[in-house]
């Protein structure tokens, strides 16, 4: 452990250094800046009464069975426009019109039509997660080379053996790439759609609630926990992917 | 033949309207729910002619521009010194990896309590979600610069000005491209979501207010200027990326 090792410290201690100093200036900065004590007392607060645990499960909770739903609809639906024409003619036109809207946009149509309970929030995270699945699993499906085809055809496989044996394989590194994308989208967008729809539980409603109160310590140990699981899911995703297609061969 | 392929592809979005259409005029759900798609289009003619709709769209569009050369140009500076400098990157990217981390999304009500919910917190989060992808983008591009390029420079003994605008900016530019358009596109759907949230003017307020009011023709018109945006500002610099890439050999 060498001096110059910690030069990256540098800078993030001089900004920590900057906030406590902004936040004991005058009373202005103390509301804006909380002193870094209060931020650490924030911690023990939130998480000694549970609050932070139950909104922080409630969001990952969120983004899991949206993300499965995505996963499982983006597949299916990423398959059917790679392998038939006609469904790709029918769903294609109206699937990239719909994608060009911000998924933060759709919230307040969803919420007129399904209220801003549970199931709005459950809609909008497998929306979020659905997009880049069908895009990679389209795209990745479609690239299957010509020489694994051509093998497939000679061989005479059924269209069930051909995916199973030849095209899901391949693809499935693109689709892996899917998966990680669509987490880090469903991640935020479960945030965000609580921030929005802050009924129920939720680090976004959490969030809200601390705004309304203007209580700057819990929205930044808020905003770290959302940094950190989001950083901790995707290298989760990461290794697991890594481990699964294992036996692929490397280029 | 050709005009038979354009045209099978509109089936399945008229198909859509025709069924909107069908159900809003058959009564089965109350009319201020599912409205008819004429009185959506009604309603973006009225929003044109009074003038509210061009109101909200300079508001939004002038907040993004701002915002977003802000972020930009700092992103373009600073990735590139993190790309050149052995220095800059040993103190910077750590605290740089690690802010990248935080979602815009999730700054938002941090902002609000540091910035108030004027227009400065607005140009700030828009600034800061550009920053991020143009800053990483710009780092890539510059690093991945082949060293080949600087000695063949070298041997011809070109001038410092004539290398930077003949090499390193053709071999940079379409990475950093499209660190910008994503940036842009990332910076767009993120402007829209504080104007969700607290604004007085602009699409997401106009999109908000339309929700307080029930008025669902105001929302949909709105939801779907947003999109156009989106689309139009991603595929004008889609297009402005294959021009930066014609070049390379593919």
């Amino acid at each position: 452990m060498n001096l110059k090792s910690l030069r990256g410290l540098v800078l993030p201690l001089l900004l920590l250094g900057a906030w406590e100093y902004a936040s004991r200036q005058d009373a202005a900065g103390a509301y804006a800046f909380v002193p870094l004590a209060q931020v650490g007392a924030a911690w023990v607060e939130v998480l000694g009464s549970g609050e932070l645990l139950v909104n922080l499960w409630a969001s990952l909770l969120r983004t899991c069975t949206g993300l499965a739903l995505g996963i499982v609809g983006g597949i299916g639906l990423g398959a059917l426009m790679a392998l038939s024409a006609p469904a790709n003619r029918l769903i294609a036109p109206l699937f990239h019109a719909l994608r060009q809207v911000p998924m933060l946009g759709w919230i307040p149509l969803i919420a007129l039509c399904f209220g801003n309970g549970e199931s709005a929030k459950l809609l909008i995270v497998s929306l979020a997660a659905l997009y880049p699945m069908v895009l990679n699993t389209f795209e990745s499906l479609r690239q299957v080379e010509g020489q694994h085809r051509e093998a497939a055809r000679v061989l005479m496989l059924s269209r069930a053996q051909q995916l199973r044996l030849i095209l899901l394989p391949a693809a499935l590194p693109g689709i892996a790439a899917g998966v990680l994308q669509a987490l880090a989208f469903a991640w935020v967008t479960s945030v965000g759609s609580e921030l929005f729809l802050s009924s129920g539980a939720g680090l976004g409603s959490l969030m809200m609630n601390a705004e309304a109160g203007a209580r700057m310590e819990i929205i930044v140990v808020c905003v770290l926990c959302i940094g950190l699981c989001g950083y901790l899911m995707s290298w989760l995703c990461t290794l697991l992917s890594r481990r699964l297609l294992r036996w692929r061969p490397t280029r | 033949m050709r005009l038979l392929s354009l045209l099978s592809w509109l089936i399945s979005p008229v198909a859509l309207l025709a069924l909107w259409a069908l159900l809003a005029n058959a009564g089965l759900f109350p009319a201020n729910l599912l409205i008819p798609p004429l009185e959506v289009w009604h309603s973006f003619t009225d929003l044109l002619a009074t003038g509210e709709l061009q109101e909200h769209l300079t508001g939004s569009l002038s907040r993004l521009a701002l915002g977003f050369v802000v972020g930009a140009l700092a992103g373009l500076a600073f990735g590139t010194a993190l790309a050149l400098s052995k220095t800059v990157e040993a103190y910077c990217a750590p605290l740089f990896h690690t802010l990248r981390q935080i979602p815009s999304i999730a700054l938002i009500p941090m902002f609000v309590l540091l910035f108030g919910v004027d227009e400065t917190f607005k140009i700030v989060i828009v600034a800061k979600t550009a920053f991020f992808p143009v800053a990483l983008a710009t780092c890539e591009g510059v690093r991945a610069i082949p060293r080949s390029h600087f000695e063949v420079a070298a041997v011809y003994r070109l001038r410092w000005t004539t290398l930077v605008g003949l090499i390193a900016l053709p071999a940079a530019v379409p990475a950093i491209v499209t660190g910008v358009r994503v940036a842009l596109t990332r910076a767009w759907v993120v402007l829209v979501a504080c104007e969700l949230l607290a604004a007085d003017s602009g699409m997401g307020q106009m999109i908000e207010m339309g929700r307080q009011m029930l008025r669902i023709d105001v929302v949909m018109v709105g939801v779907v200027i947003t999109g156009v945006i989106g689309f139009t500002l991603d595929f004008g610099l889609r297009r402005v990326e294959r021009r930066f890439t014609r070049w390379q050999s593919r």
